[in-house]
């Protein structure tokens, strides 16, 4: 038997690893290894103050920090049975917003396009296409900016808390975020125009399952639900999220696996386009009805397609939420209602949904669990791993040329290591 | 671009730096990637040989300055930290993982790594590193400098850097949280009976959190001499607001609290404190 082995997942958050068995000219086993050592997040929390386990988890990933800041606010405010005013509401919509512009401009440009243009980095791209490098590090600036400017730093900020906001961004401040975005735009439909006339490999081809959190307004397209859309036609109440995740261990990796009607499931970008996309607006619906075919339910490499539509969505939305929450005035923060209860807050984080589901008693943390995108991902970045290396097998490719695809496969999900490595649930006794 | 260029490289003799990560949420690693004005800049300063989450073709050999985020976490951790130890002239810990052992290090005081495993996956066999109690880099190599907070600030580590590829050594703020907050005219949070690290925590994020009314949760680890007897005293002297012959904090409060992101240091700094206050 024979081994192929890609020991560091390069221009990836966090410590994977591929490895693929093979015996005779069959792939035999495919297993991506999540290297990350556990740290036990849910553990951690346990016993603490809700404000406290809001501090915490954030740092599961610093790429999805305001996600989990966003989900875990959204669980506990279930708990402690907080209704958040409108204001408060939108302006950590614009977080969000700013994440994903933040995350996918860095995917998208920095660290997909030097696979899609054949280079090993964004830096060697500059040869080139340095006016794209360029304009990806501009646009994750701006998302950066947003991010700080609500949350007060870019990673790991504090502002957004249990009931509301320690400040309210002044007026000034949203506008000057708001300015930035007509000439960002252009930016994002040029990456759009570059990578929209390419052509993705037909052998990679296969149907999946797709899931997202369906938007609160059911006619817009959003990053906040309650509940959770599956390509099947389902849908379930996030307190459900259990049915649609099924976890499970498994030897090779810290983090459990998830798999929906015992198949494998996808989130993230091309989830999102591919069950809500026809609620898009402006000129990210354009490109949506320009690109859009049926083979991005069956292939991962569109990802980085949904991705690049997903940062123009974001920059559109981003004037919309500001003209609305200049208007309104700073609420104060909402005191909790109780201090016990169950509850389970979900967004769709940039690759994808997460889920913080958390029981509180005596104002104290006693049950933590999150599930994050990648997780729920690893198995089908496997299935389509496997189908990778089983065509490259098939053509006599060199080993050298079978990790590079490979790579570009697992790299098109964008996964988040880190995130999928804490990845447990607690069993208290 | 000239002085990207390898030919442009060679002939300068730029210093050779590696950026690495362990058991982390790679966030001060992304505090690079995050200086969007100034990457191509540390691109073109010295040369990056390995930088995992932003490039594929890295070079491993004897480096200059290897800089190192997260905490020894599993065996395959600690062979690696051991490895570039080996290898660079300057190790440097990078963010509050490297340095204290981050958030999950948390439990230290509990001292039962191996029965938290056990809760969390049961007794499943794994074929991957065996996982071990996260520790600062320090706890296994000689940390020449520690570069502190999570994340890293952006300003912080470009002034560090640029020292360091200059031949000097960087200039750490030692003081607490506090001195920047005072510069920054904010009203004290203690002084509103909340529960803020800033008088034990280090300086260098221009007191961020309380910039916003929120008190500081002790990211950036303990500041060298802290008076955390003093800090437990203060915090825990101070009245509830609703019952006033009861405590606001518990000393398992401040614990609770300080062991955020305070990780070995502020276990050594507790025990210590305990000791003062006999």
């Amino acid at each position: 038997m024979k081994e192929i082995k890609i020991e560091h997942l390069a221009r990836v958050e966090g410590h994977g690893a591929i490895t693929v068995e093979i015996e005779g000219k069959k792939v035999k086993d495919v297993r991506l290894e999540v290297l990350e050592g556990p740290r036990l997040f849910e553990t951690i929390t346990l016993g603490k103050l809700p404000s406290e386990n809001l501090s915490i988890v954030p740092r599961i990933c610093a790429i999805c920090t305001l996600s989990h800041k966003y989900a875990s606010l959204r669980g506990l405010e279930k708990c402690l049975d907080i209704k958040v005013p409108e204001k408060t509401r939108l302006l950590r919509s614009l977080m969000l917003h700013g994440e994903a512009v933040e995350s996918h401009a860095l995917h998208v440009c920095l660290l997909a396009l030097p696979d899609l243009l054949g280079y090993p980095n964004a830096v060697a791209m500059t040869d080139k296409y340095a006016e794209y490098v360029v304009r990806g590090l501009t646009m994750k600036k701006f998302g950066n900016q947003v991010m700080e400017t609500v949350s007060a730093r870019a990673t790991h900020g504090e502002n957004p808390i249990i009931g509301g906001f320690g400040r309210f961004p002044t007026n000034d401040e949203l506008y000057a975020l708001k300015d930035q975005v007509a000439a960002l735009i252009p930016m994002a439909c040029s990456v759009i125009d570059l990578v929209g006339p390419m052509k993705f490999p037909s052998w990679l081809d296969e149907e999946t399952q797709f899931a997202c959190l369906n938007p609160v307004n059911k006619k817009e397209y959003g990053l906040v639900g309650d509940s959770i859309l599956i390509s099947d036609g389902e849908e379930l109440d996030i307190e459900d999220y259990k049915k649609l995740t099924n976890e499970r261990v498994v030897p090779h990796s810290y983090a459990k696996r998830s798999r929906y009607k015992d198949k494998p499931y996808t989130v993230g970008s091309i989830a999102r386009i591919n069950l809500l996309g026809d609620r898009l607006k402006g000129k990210a619906k354009g490109y949506y009805d320009r690109y859009t075919s049926v083979r991005w339910k069956r292939n991962p490499l569109f990802n980085n397609m949904a991705q690049a539509i997903e940062l123009l969505y974001a920059l559109e939305k981003i004037p919309v939420l500001v003209d609305k929450l200049v208007d309104m005035k700073d609420p104060a923060v909402v005191k909790p209602g109780r201090d016990a209860g169950k509850g389970t807050g979900g967004v769709e984080a940039p690759r994808g949904t997460l889920f913080h589901s958390y029981e509180i008693k005596g104002g104290r943390m006693s049950k933590v669990d999150i599930i994050t995108p990648t997780a729920q991902n690893l198995e089908d970045i496997e299935r389509y791993i496997r189908i990778a290396a089983q065509y490259m097998l098939d053509k006599g490719e060199k080993d050298e040329a079978i990790k590079k695809q490979l790579e570009i496969v697992a790299r098109a999900y964008d996964p988040c290591v880190s995130c999928s490595a804490h990845l447990v649930s607690v069993v208290r006794k | 671009m000239t002085h990207h260029t390898p030919e442009a490289k060679k002939a300068k003799k730029l210093p050779r730096v590696g950026i690495y990560g362990l058991t982390g949420c790679a966030g001060d690693q992304l505090t690079i990637v995050n200086c969007e004005d100034q990457i191509l800049d540390i691109f073109g300063c010295a040369e990056i040989r390995s930088f995992l989450m932003a490039m594929s073709n890295n070079v491993e050999e004897e480096m200059d300055v290897a800089l190192v985020e997260g905490s020894v976490s599993s065996k395959g951790d600690l062979e690696m930290l051991q490895d570039i130890r080996k290898r660079a002239k300057v190790l440097i810990a990078l963010g509050g993982c490297a340095c204290n052992g981050g958030p999950q290090s948390g439990r230290a005081l509990d001292n039962n790594w191996k029965e938290r495993v056990k809760q969390v996956y049961g007794d499943a066999k794994f074929s991957i590193p065996e996982s071990l109690e996260p520790k600062p880099l320090s706890a296994y190599v000689k940390v020449d400098l520690a570069v502190q907070g999570c994340p890293i600030d952006k300003w912080e580590f470009l002034r560090a850097l640029g020292r360091l590829v200059k031949g000097d050594g960087p200039i750490p703020a030692r003081y607490p949280v506090c001195v920047e907050c005072k510069h920054n005219e904010n009203e004290c949070l203690l002084f509103k009976d909340q529960l803020c690290l800033g008088p034990v925590t280090n300086a260098g994020c221009n007191s961020a959190c309380i910039n916003d009314n929120v008190p500081c949760v002790g990211c950036r680890g303990a500041v060298a001499e802290a008076n955390m007897a003093g800090e437990v005293e203060m915090l825990t002297k101070m009245k509830h607001p609703m019952y006033p012959d009861r405590a606001r904090f518990s000393y398992d409060d401040v614990v609770n609290k300080a062991m955020m992101f305070g990780g070995m240091p502020m276990v050594e700094l507790l025990e210590k404190s305990k000791g003062a206050k006999k």
